[in-house]
C-alpha cells in the first residue's frame, strides 16, 4: 500500500531549532526530544510496517504544559501526533516528519480511588490492568481488558475505545468510561463527565471516545470499577467443523444467554497456539469454543448445563469444563499468546480486525480461505464470537519482496468482505493509517464529510493527528474505489486531512 | 400557525431540509409528538416524522433491531417480547407524565431524549444501545454512522452524539439499536420506614456486593399515594432494591441482600416476579407524577451528593423519588415557584450535579433554561457541533439552548 501522508511543511522544519528552543519554555527541557537517537523510539507503533521519524518528541508532565505546548503548535501551524503507550495495532500514533510527537508516558499515575462512587480518576499514561491492580485487593476490577492491557495505556484505550474479550457482556471503553478531562489543539482545558453517572448537552464524552486522537488529547480519566463475580466458569469445546462453532455461538446467544466471553479459534491457530502455550487443546478437531460464564455459583452451574446441551446439539466432539480458576485459566492461556504463537511460526504477520454478524462466519472464514489460496499466504483466524469481531493473522514474510504488499491486498480483501457481509471495516483496533484508504468501503462522500465537518469544531487548522481515518484528498467514487477528481470535488474548499 | 410537513421518504425529508437550508426557514422536528419536552421554540414549519415507521430488520441471534425513526416504541418492545427480548436501558413510557395515560412516543424521539430507566445504573443509558443512526442533517444531506455490531469503531461515534441531542444535529431516519434477552426472574427487596440516608446506605452498601442490583429506588412516605399493588405498605417510606437474572441466582441473591441488611428483617419484604416487574415500570414510567400540573425536573448527582442536596430542601415539601442508585432524583415543584426551581438548580450545580427540565407549562419552558451547562467552553464547542451539521441553524433552534 502507497500510504499518501499530508504533504510536510518545509517552512517548519527549517524552523526546527527555533520550535525546539521555544517548546524547552512550556516544559522541564529534558522532556524535549530532538537528536535521532532519542526520537528513534517514537518512530512507530504497533503496526511496526510503517516508520517516521518526528522533528521532535515532547513529555509534559501535566495539563498545562500539555495546553501550553498544543497552543503554541496551533499558532505555529505544527503538526502534533499525541502517543499513549504505543500498543496501537492501525498506526494512529505513526509521527509525520514535521511533527511534534506529544508522548503522555509521564502521566503515569492514578490520582484517587473512589469506592464509595465505584471509580477510579487517573492520569492517563496509566496502563489498563494498572487500574484493576489498584482495586483488586477489594475484588473490584476495571472491565475493558484488551489483549494488549498489560502495556496500552488508558488514554490510549480511550483514544482507540477499546474492547477485548469481555465486551459482549461487559461493553467497550466508551461504555466504562465516566468523565476526562481533555485538551483541544488550541489549547482549551476542558471536562466532560465526571463522577456523576452522566451528563447533559451533547455526548462530547462519547464523542471523543474512540476518536483516535483527532479531536483533542486525554489529560485526566474517570472510569467505572465494577465488583468481581461471584463465580467464573469457561467451557472448552472442540466442533469437527467450524460452522457447527458458529451455530453453537448463535444457539446459546438465542437461548437466551450472555456469556462474559466467546472466543472460537480455527485449526491453524489451535495448533500455533497449544504448542507455544501448552495450553492443553485438542488437536483433532477444526475448530475450538471456550465460553465463559459468570454470576453466582449456582447461576453459573445453570448456565453451564445449558451451554452444554446447546453445545451437543450441535456436535460438539470435545467439551472439557473448567474445575477450578488455574483451568479455566489455562483455557485462556493459548488464547491469549495468539498473537505471539503466529509470531513464532512466521517472520511476520499482519493482525485484522473486522467485525461481522456471527451467523456469518462460516461464509466469512470460507471467503478467508479462498483468498489465502489466492495469495498463497497462511491464514490463522481468531474471532471474538460473542461480538462478531474478527482478527484474521496473515503469515507473510517481509524479507520477501513485495510480501509485504501481497498481505496487505489480502488484508484488505478481508476487510470489504467483512462490510459486504453487513460488517464493518474495524471493531477495536481503530482505523488509524491501516484502513484509512478503506474507509470508502463503508461510507459516502456526505458521510465522511460530516465526520470531517465534526473534526473542524474541534481542531480548525486540522493539526491534531493529521492523515489519520479519514482519506486524504479523495472522494469516495462508484463501487467503493477511491480515485482523485481533482475536477470534479464539490467540497473543494475545504481541508481533507 | 406552523406549516406541518409529513414526508413519507428520507429522500422527501432530505428535499424539504434541502430547501429550508436554502431559504434559511427553521424547523421544529417532531416525531409522534409526545414528549413537549425542551426549550419551547417557535418555528414557521414543522417537519413531522411519524410516516417513516416500521421495523427494517429483526435479528434475535444477532441482538439488533433496525427501525425507521418514527417507529412507535411500544410497537419495537412488543416485537422484541415475542422473542424473550428486550431493550435494557427499560426505556420510560412518558405518556403517564404528560398526558396521565401511556404513550411511549417513538424510538427517534426516545433517541433524542436519551431517557433511560431504572436499570440506567447497572446496563448503562440509551446512548450505550444505539449502534448506528441514518438522519438528514441541516443541509439536506443523508449521513450516516455506526452499524448493525457491537463492536465497531470505524469513524468517530457519531451516535452518541446524536442520543441526547433532541433533533437539533439531524432529522433521524433509521436506528438500529442493540437488544438483550429478558431476565428470566425479576424480585424486589421492600425495606419499609427507614430515611432517605438510611437507604442512600443501603444503595451503596449493596453495590459494594457481587450481588448485582439493577434497580435501586427511594420513595419517601408522602410520594407514595400511587401504589396500588396488593401486599405493598404505603404507609411508610418505601426502599427497593431489584435483582434480577436467572431464577435460582434471584432466589439465591435476594437471601443474600436480606443477610446483608438483617437489621431492617422486620421492616422487610420481597416482592416476587410479577409484582416487581409492575413496581420498577410504575417507577421508570414516573406514574407517581402521573399527569401532574407541577413542574417536573431530574437531577442527577454523584450518589454520594444526593443526602446533603435534599436534606438543603427539608423545609419545601418536595415531592421527589430517588433512583438510580442514588444518582437521580426527580422532583415535582409548584408551577410557579421559580425560586425555588433556581435554588434547586444552584444546589445541584454547587454539588457537581445538573438538573433537567423534564415537564413544565409552556411559560416556565420560556423562563427557564431547560438545561443547566454553565461552562463557557462546552457551549462554545457545542455551537462549533452544531454548525458542523446545521451551519445556519435550522434544526429545532434552540431547543436546548439559546442560540444553538
Amino acid at each position: 500500500m502507497t500510504l499518501v501522508m499530508p504533504k510536510v511543511d518545509q517552512l517548519i522544519l527549517d524552523d526546527k531549532e527555533k520550535i525546539v528552543r521555544d517548546l524547552k519554555k512550556f516544559t522541564n527541557p529534558i522532556n524535549i526530544i530532538s537528536d535521532l537517537e532519542g526520537i528513534t523510539p517514537y518512530e512507530t507503533d504497533a503496526l511496526s510496517a510503517y516508520k517516521q521519524k518526528p522533528m521532535a518528541v515532547v513529555l509534559p508532565e501535566n495539563t498545562s504544559e500539555v495546553s501550553n505546548i498544543l497552543k503554541y503548535c496551533n499558532e505555529k501551524n505544527i503538526k502534533v501526533v499525541p502517543r499513549g503507550a504505543g500498543t496501537g495495532l492501525s498506526g494512529g500514533a505513526l509521527p509525520l516528519a514535521d511533527c511534534v510527537l506529544l508522548g503522555l508516558g509521564k502521566f503515569n499515575k492514578i490520582l484517587e480511588i473512589d469506592f464509595e462512587n465505584r471509580c477510579v480518576v487517573t492520569q492517563p499514561g496509566v496502563t489498563n490492568l494498572a487500574l484493576t491492580k489498584a482495586v483488586e485487593h477489594k475484588d473490584f476490577y476495571y472491565a475493558p481488558d484488551p489483549s494488549s492491557q498489560i502495556a496500552c495505556s488508558i488514554g490510549g484505550n480511550i483514544a482507540e475505545n477499546s474492547g477485548g474479550v469481555h465486551s459482549l457482556k461487559y461493553g467497550t471503553t466508551t461504555n466504562n468510561v465516566l468523565g476526562v478531562e481533555f485538551v483541544l489543539m488550541d489549547g482549551t482545558i476542558m471536562r466532560f463527565g465526571g463522577k456523576k453517572i452522566e451528563s447533559e448537552g451533547y455526548d462530547l464524552l462519547g464523542l471523543i471516545t474512540g476518536s483516535e486522537g483527532l479531536l483533542g488529547v486525554v489529560t485526566e480519566v474517570t472510569v467505572k470499577i465494577l465488583k468481581k463475580p461471584q463465580s467464573i466458569k469457561a467451557l472448552l469445546l472442540g466442533f469437527q467443523k467450524i460452522e457447527e462453532s458458529g451455530q453453537c455461538v448463535s444457539d446459546i446467544i438465542s437461548g437466551g444467554i450472555i456469556p462474559a466471553g466467546m472466543e472460537v479459534m480455527d485449526k491453524p491457530l489451535i495448533k500455533a497456539t497449544d504448542d507455544y502455550s501448552k495450553a492443553g487443546y485438542p488437536r483433532d478437531v477444526d475448530a475450538i469454543l471456550i465460553v465463559e460464564l459468570d454470576g453466582t455459583e449456582s447461576e453459573v452451574n445453570v448456565l453451564i448445563k445449558k451451554v452444554e446441551e446447546i453445545a451437543k446439539k450441535n456436535k460438539a466432539t470435545y467439551l472439557r469444563i473448567s474445575k477450578n480458576d488455574d483451568e479455566r485459566l489455562r483455557f485462556w492461556s493459548g488464547r491469549k499468546v495468539a498473537f505471539p504463537a503466529v509470531g513464532s511460526i512466521s517472520p511476520d504477520y499482519l493482525c485484522m480486525d473486522g467485525t461481522i454478524p456471527r451467523k456469518k462466519l462460516p461464509e466469512v472464514l470460507k471467503e478467508i480461505t479462498r483468498l489465502s489460496n489466492k495469495y498463497g499466504l497462511r491464514v490463522a483466524n481468531c474471532f471474538h464470537a460473542g461480538d462478531g469481531n474478527l482478527h484474521p493473522l496473515i503469515m507473510f514474510d517481509s524479507n520477501i519482496r513485495s510480501e509485504l504488499k501481497k498481505a496487505e491486498q489480502f488484508g484488505a480483501d478481508i476487510l470489504k468482505y467483512c462490510v459486504k457481509s453487513g460488517g464493518v471495516l474495524t471493531g477495536e483496533h481503530g482505523v488509524g493509517i491501516e484502513k484509512r484508504d478503506l474507509m470508502c468501503e463503508m461510507f459516502n462522500d456526505e458521510d465522511i464529510q460530516q465526520q470531517l465537518n465534526i473534526k473542524e469544531a474541534f481542531d480548525k487548522n486540522s493539526l491534531l493527528n493529521p492523515g489519520k481515518v479519514y482519506p486524504l484528498l479523495h472522494r469516495c467514487a462508484e463501487g467503493g474505489k477511491m480515485h482523485v477528481h481533482k475536477d470534479n470535488n464539490k467540497f473543494k474548499d475545504i481541508p481533507r486531512f | 400557525m406552523s406549516e406541518i410537513y409529513s414526508p413519507s421518504s428520507e429522500n422527501d425529508v432530505s428535499n424539504f431540509i434541502r430547501e429550508s437550508h436554502e431559504q434559511d426557514t427553521p424547523i421544529e422536528i417532531i416525531g409522534q409528538n409526545t414528549r413537549p419536552i425542551g426549550r419551547l421554540i417557535q418555528c414557521s414549519k414543522t417537519l413531522q416524522l411519524k410516516n417513516l415507521n416500521g421495523i427494517i430488520e429483526y435479528f434475535p441471534e444477532e441482538l439488533y433491531i433496525k427501525v425507521k425513526a418514527a417507529t412507535s416504541l411500544g410497537l419495537v418492545e412488543a416485537e422484541l417480547d415475542k422473542r424473550d427480548q428486550e431493550l435494557a436501558f427499560e426505556p420510560a413510557d412518558l405518556g403517564f407524565l404528560y398526558n396521565g395515560k401511556s404513550n411511549k412516543g417513538s424510538v427517534g424521539g426516545a433517541v433524542s431524549c436519551n431517557l433511560s430507566g431504572s436499570r440506567r445504573f447497572k446496563s448503562g443509558a440509551l446512548r450505550d444501545h444505539i449502534l448506528g443512526f441514518q438522519g438528514v442533517n441541516g443541509k439536506g444531506e443523508i449521513v450516516k454512522s455506526g452499524g448493525t455490531v457491537v463492536k465497531n469503531v470505524t469513524g468517530y461515534d457519531v451516535s452518541k452524539l446524536i442520543a441526547g441531542s433532541y433533533g437539533t444535529l439531524v432529522a433521524l431516519t433509521e436506528i438500529v439499536l442493540k437488544v438483550q434477552p429478558k431476565n428470566e426472574e425479576s424480585q424486589t427487596l421492600l425495606i419499609n420506614n427507614i430515611n432517605l440516608k438510611k437507604a442512600l446506605n443501603i444503595f451503596s452498601k449493596a453495590m459494594q456486593t457481587s450481588v448485582e442490583i439493577s434497580g435501586a429506588c427511594f420513595y419517601p412516605e408522602k410520594s407514595l399515594n400511587f401504589f396500588k399493588l396488593n401486599d405493598l405498605d404505603i404507609s411508610t417510606s418505601i426502599t427497593a432494591l431489584r435483582i434480577e437474572g436467572p431464577k435460582i441466582s434471584v432466589v439465591e441473591r435476594v437471601n443474600t441482600l436480606k443477610k446483608l441488611f438483617d437489621e431492617y428483617k422486620k421492616t422487610m419484604s420481597v416482592l416476587e416476579n410479577y409484582q416487581s416487574r409492575i413496581f420498577w415500570k410504575n417507577t421508570t414510567d414516573l406514574e407517581f407524577f402521573n399527569n401532574t400540573e407541577s413542574v417536573v425536573i431530574k437531577i442527577i448527582l454523584p450518589s454520594v451528593n444526593t443526602g446533603q442536596f435534599i436534606n438543603q430542601f427539608e423545609n419545601e415539601e418536595l415531592r421527589y423519588v430517588v433512583d438510580w442508585a442514588g444518582n437521580l432524583t426527580w422532583i415535582a415543584i409548584p408551577q410557579n415557584d421559580s425560586v425555588l426551581l433556581r435554588q434547586l438548580r444552584k444546589a445541584a450545580l454547587a454539588l457537581n450535579g445538573h438538573m433537567t427540565i423534564i415537564k413544565a407549562p409552556n411559560h416556565v419552558r420560556i423562563r427557564e433554561d431547560f438545561l443547566t451547562t454553565v461552562d463557557d467552553n462546552i457551549k462554545v464547542l457545542s455551537l462549533k457541533i452544531k454548525e458542523s451539521f446545521d451551519p445556519k441553524k435550522i434544526l429545532n433552534p434552540g431547543k436546548m439552548y439559546s442560540g444553538i
